[in-house]
């Protein structure tokens, strides 16, 4: 089966710091993939190549077995590729509706619509709507993000990316910062999205959390990728040493 | 947490405890306590249609601004030019008229020269806007700097155009009919109009995408980058707006006063940016409402009024005007602190 | 008296620009080698300082001197000292000079002085009055008490009251124009009562919005005096939107172009003119009697003129002017 995303020999440069040496990776309709290495090993500056956020010096990316060029993270997201970011990129003040329609607002019919006036109400209803499929509850939907709780912001953020990626969606370490109900909430989305045939890809330092919800493990380190694991057979101890370079596999790269 | 989790999904709040929680709504309360105390301390002289009349007129050029200092304010931005971008636009405007008229003397110039004369009011009032958002969005230069230097460009520039001094002649069509003309007798066309543009603008923020998008730059820039907004374009646009409506209020003020009042309009700014700041819009950009900014405008000018009817000495208005502007702010903080603690 | 006596005497000499029937520099006497002087005015381009200047330049060349005239882009000391400190490198054989503010220009100007410059103040006059060989201004209360008659006339014998409108809290010259207004307003006009001296922050916006509430609150308002160029367009807009041009006396001060054609379209009733190009001529008369070793006259108050519509062609000269 082609991969759903695959990246061969990725190279990045900043300045004279070489963050991706070769980078390969991929990821499958329906499937979990942790990408995870040590600070450094180039996870991010990976991610940022596969969601158009930066343009790799060299190296190839396919999607559905077309090479593509993402040169912004609009192309990816119009190309079905949506990330989740560590840093939480919503806008506090807008309501949870209006962060899930952020940049694709439904316009209203006729006339209005081409005067930019928005249908707020069937934007709340579709919202209310992907909350409820996706397990996302709120206490309201009206209320500034900003006012929700930490895991219900991110599970917003993480429902904004899933309901509009079409192939993949991007993960940076999405329960970083969260309580361990509200990550099991976000394990859970994740899990929901990959069941509906979507590519996941989970950035995550929580070797536990990367074993339980992950189908397959890739590890970079330095920036290449130096093991695969299929997570069900793999232990907490081979992953901490392929990450720290005690363990390599001769294939990986 | 559980019990808030266990609350059906996606649920509006009532209608009340949306208003209260509403900004406007205290600050709009604040508004009706003044009118009710200057109506009950001076019942035959304040509260007559007139004064109304008369506050409204006064207020109209104000108000026209701040709702375009609104917008630059919920993407957190700020503008410190408008006044001078006004003035610009009002002597542009005059100077034209002047040329396109016989003798340089515009007083008898019919509606062809006048209709010019608001062309390019709004055209210099834009340009401005046009400079400000360019050096704000994309020389990326901080927008105080940014409109404070136009704030002196802009009226150096409007000094050049006539030496320095008011144009002598404005047309008296123009007084007599944007300037003082009525609608059905009682509604003055300068009310007119800027409530026409308050309620036009209020739908665009409030109900367009163009509106949704300022709050959204507002409130994350970097969010609204990455979900695919034109952060760069939309903010250049905002000042832009601004820089249009202001060159509306020039015209309206040229109307207004007849003259280019080149040494005026200095503290609209101020003025300008205390009535939205007032009116429960947050200097840190992303909240903020154009009813507000109505209200927002109109408590100063209330105060003003009002005091100068019951006759309260002037170096007490000043401070009494002050007082209330930080106290309305002040207030207004307090509120939404203890809300966010909940 | 006097002020018609020294208006018709002004308006002679004012009539005739290029003329030389008093210029003493022309009697000759020992004539310095420098004949450069200076001429420091309070802001650029304002139709009064623009009015002085050409009457400064018109006595400099009849008296074979030469000027220059320099103004700061504000009326405001700090952008006004550093005009005066760099003429020390120049050293003209005088100084004329409207000081932006009554204490600050002090030293800079005492500078100039030791330098053996002559110095002259024009229009306004510092505190300190141990610097300037001569102050030329114009007397400001006088304009006021000229106001009032102005409108006692106006409102030919009429009960009610009248609005003061003063520029900023602290501004010398119109808060002694609006003090000589109230002082003779009781003489002349015994039946107009003064509702007080109200302050526009200079703004014409606040200025008419003061003119209504005066309105408002006040039903007998028969006069509103605005003691300069801002707060009398503000007043004449005021007046306007109340509906009460004509019946309301507005009287202005100075006579600025735009004003001028306020008078001349009815907004305003009557101004009251300085006579900047006389400050400006007798500036520079007094600057040479001084740098020649002549006689010199420490205080010289320039008379203030009444303009009413109907009056005002014959008194065209007092109209200020935005070029020479």
């Amino acid at each position: 089966m082609t991969p759903v995303l695959q990246a061969q020999n990725i190279v990045k440069h900043y300045g004279s710091v070489e963050a991706l040496r070769g980078a390969s990776f991929e990821v499958g309709q329906g499937e979990v993939v942790a990408l995870i290495g040590d600070n450094g090993a180039g996870k991010s500056t990976l991610v940022k190549c596969l969601s158009g956020a930066e343009i790799p010096d060299s190296g190839t990316i396919l999607l559905d077995g077309q090479p593509v060029t993402l040169d912004s993270p609009v192309t990816a997201r119009r190309l079905g590729i949506e990330t989740v970011y560590q840093d939480l990129a919503v806008a506090p003040d807008l309501d949870p509706a209006a962060n899930l329609f952020l940049g694709r607002e439904i316009r209203r019919k006729g006339l209005l619509g081409k005067f930019g006036v928005l249908d707020k109400a069937e934007m709340r209803r579709r919202a209310a709507d992907e909350f409820t499929r996706l397990g996302v509850t709120l206490q309201s939907i009206d209320v500034p993000i900003g006012a929700l709780s930490g895991g219900q912001r991110q599970s917003v953020a993480v429902a904004r990316s899933v309901v509009w990626a079409s192939k993949v969606v991007f993960m940076d370490e999405p329960t970083a910062a969260l309580g361990v109900v509200q990550r099991e909430k976000v394990l859970d989305v994740i899990k929901r999205v990959r069941d509906e045939g979507m590519a996941v890809v989970l950035i995550s330092h929580n070797m536990p959390e990367v074993l339980s919800v992950s189908d397959r493990v890739e590890v970079l380190r330095l920036g290449r990728r130096v093991a695969r694991f299929t997570a069900a057979e793999a232990s907490l101890e081979d992953l901490v040493g392929a990450m720290t370079g005690a363990l390599t596999q001769e294939d990986a790269a | 947490m559980t019990t808030l989790d266990g609350l059906p999904t996606a649920e509006r709040r009532s209608l009340g405890a949306r208003l209260l929680s509403a900004n406007t709504f205290w600050i709009a309360l604040v508004l009706l306590a003044l009118i009710v105390v200057f109506s009950a301390i001076a019942p035959e002289s304040f509260l007559t249609f007139f004064n109304f009349q008369q506050l409204f007129i006064e207020t109209a050029v104000l108000l026209v601004i701040a709702v375009g200092m609104t917008f630059v304010i919920i993407t957190g931005g700020i503008d410190l030019s408008v006044g001078s971008v006004l003035i610009f636009a009002g002597m542009i405007s005059a100077k034209t008229m002047e040329w396109m008229s016989p003798g340089q003397d515009a007083s008898n110039a019919g509606w062809g020269v006048i209709t010019a004369g608001l062309v390019v009011a709004i055209a210099g009032g834009s340009l401005w806007g046009l400079i400000n958002g360019l050096l704000v969005a994309r020389a990326n230069i901080p927008p105080l700097i940014v409109t404070l230097g136009t704030l002196g460009a802009a009226l150096g520039v409007a000094s050049l155009l006539n030496d320095g001094t008011n144009v002598r002649t404005v047309p008296l069509e123009l007084r007599d009919s944007l300037g003082f003309g009525t609608l059905e007798g009682n509604i003055p066309n300068l009310v007119v109009v800027a409530v026409v543009i308050t309620v036009i603008f209020g739908l665009v923020l409030h109900t367009t995408r163009f509106g949704r998008y300022t709050f959204a730059i507002g409130s994350n820039p970097e969010a609204a980058r990455r979900a695919g907004i034109g952060v760069t374009r939309h903010l250049t646009n905002v000042y832009l707006l601004t820089g249009f409506l202001a060159g509306i209020a020039g015209f309206m003020s040229l109307a207004y006063f007849q003259s280019t009042t080149i040494s005026g309009h200095t503290t609209d700014n101020l003025n300008a940016i205390a009535g939205v700041v007032m009116g429960g819009t947050s200097l840190f950009g992303g909240i903020g409402t154009i009813l507000g900014t109505v209200i927002g405008v109109f408590i100063p000018a209330v105060l003003q009024k009002g005091f100068n009817i019951i006759g309260v000495q002037p170096y007490w208005q000043m401070i009494a005007v002050g007082a209330v502007l930080v106290a309305a702010v002040w207030f207004d903080q307090q509120r939404r602190r203890s809300q966010n603690k909940r | 008296m006097l002020v018609l006596a020294t208006g018709a005497l002004v308006a002679g000499c004012g009539g005739q620009i290029g003329q030389n029937n008093d210029t003493p520099a022309q009697t000759g006497g020992a004539t310095p080698a420098n004949k450069n002087l200076d001429l420091v005015v309070g802001v650029k381009n304002e139709p009064f300082y623009i009015s002085m200047q050409c009457g400064a330049e018109a006595a400099a060349k009849e008296a074979g001197y030469t000027i220059t005239t320099q103004a700061p882009d504000k009326f405001d000391p700090t952008l006004q000292a550093p005009i005066v400190t760099a003429l020390g490198a120049k050293k003209p054989a005088a100084l004329l000079i409207a000081p932006t503010d009554d204490k600050t220009m002090a030293p800079q100007m005492k500078q100039i002085k030791d330098m053996g410059v002559k110095v002259i103040e024009v229009d306004t006059a510092l505190q300190d009055t141990g610097i300037a060989v001569s102050s030329i201004s114009s007397d400001n209360a006088q304009g006021g008490r000229l106001a009032a008659q102005t409108m006692a006339k106006l409102t030919s014998g009429k009960t009610g009251s009248v609005l003061v409108l003063d520029t900023k809290a602290g501004t010398s010259t119109t808060a002694a124009r609006a003090k000589g207004f109230e002082e003779e307003l009781k003489n002349s006009a015994p039946n107009l009562k003064s509702i007080g001296i109200q302050f526009t922050e200079n703004e014409p916006s606040v200025a008419a919005q003061k003119v209504t509430a005066a309105i408002s609150s006040t039903p007998d308002l028969v006069g509103v005096f605005a003691t300069n160029l801002n707060t009398g367009e503000g007043a004449a807009t005021g007046l306007r939107s109340a509906g009460k041009v004509g019946q309301v006396q507005l009287v202005g001060f100075d006579a600025s172009p735009s004003e001028v054609e306020g008078l001349r379209a009815g907004a305003f009733q009557a101004l009251i003119a300085q006579d900047p190009g006389m400050i400006g001529r007798t500036g520079v008369q007094q600057a040479i009697a001084a740098v020649e070793g002549k006689s010199v006259q420490r205080n010289i108050s320039a008379p203030l003129v009444a303009l009413t519509k109907e009056d005002m062609d014959k008194k065209a000269e007092f109209f200020y002017k935005t070029k020479c």
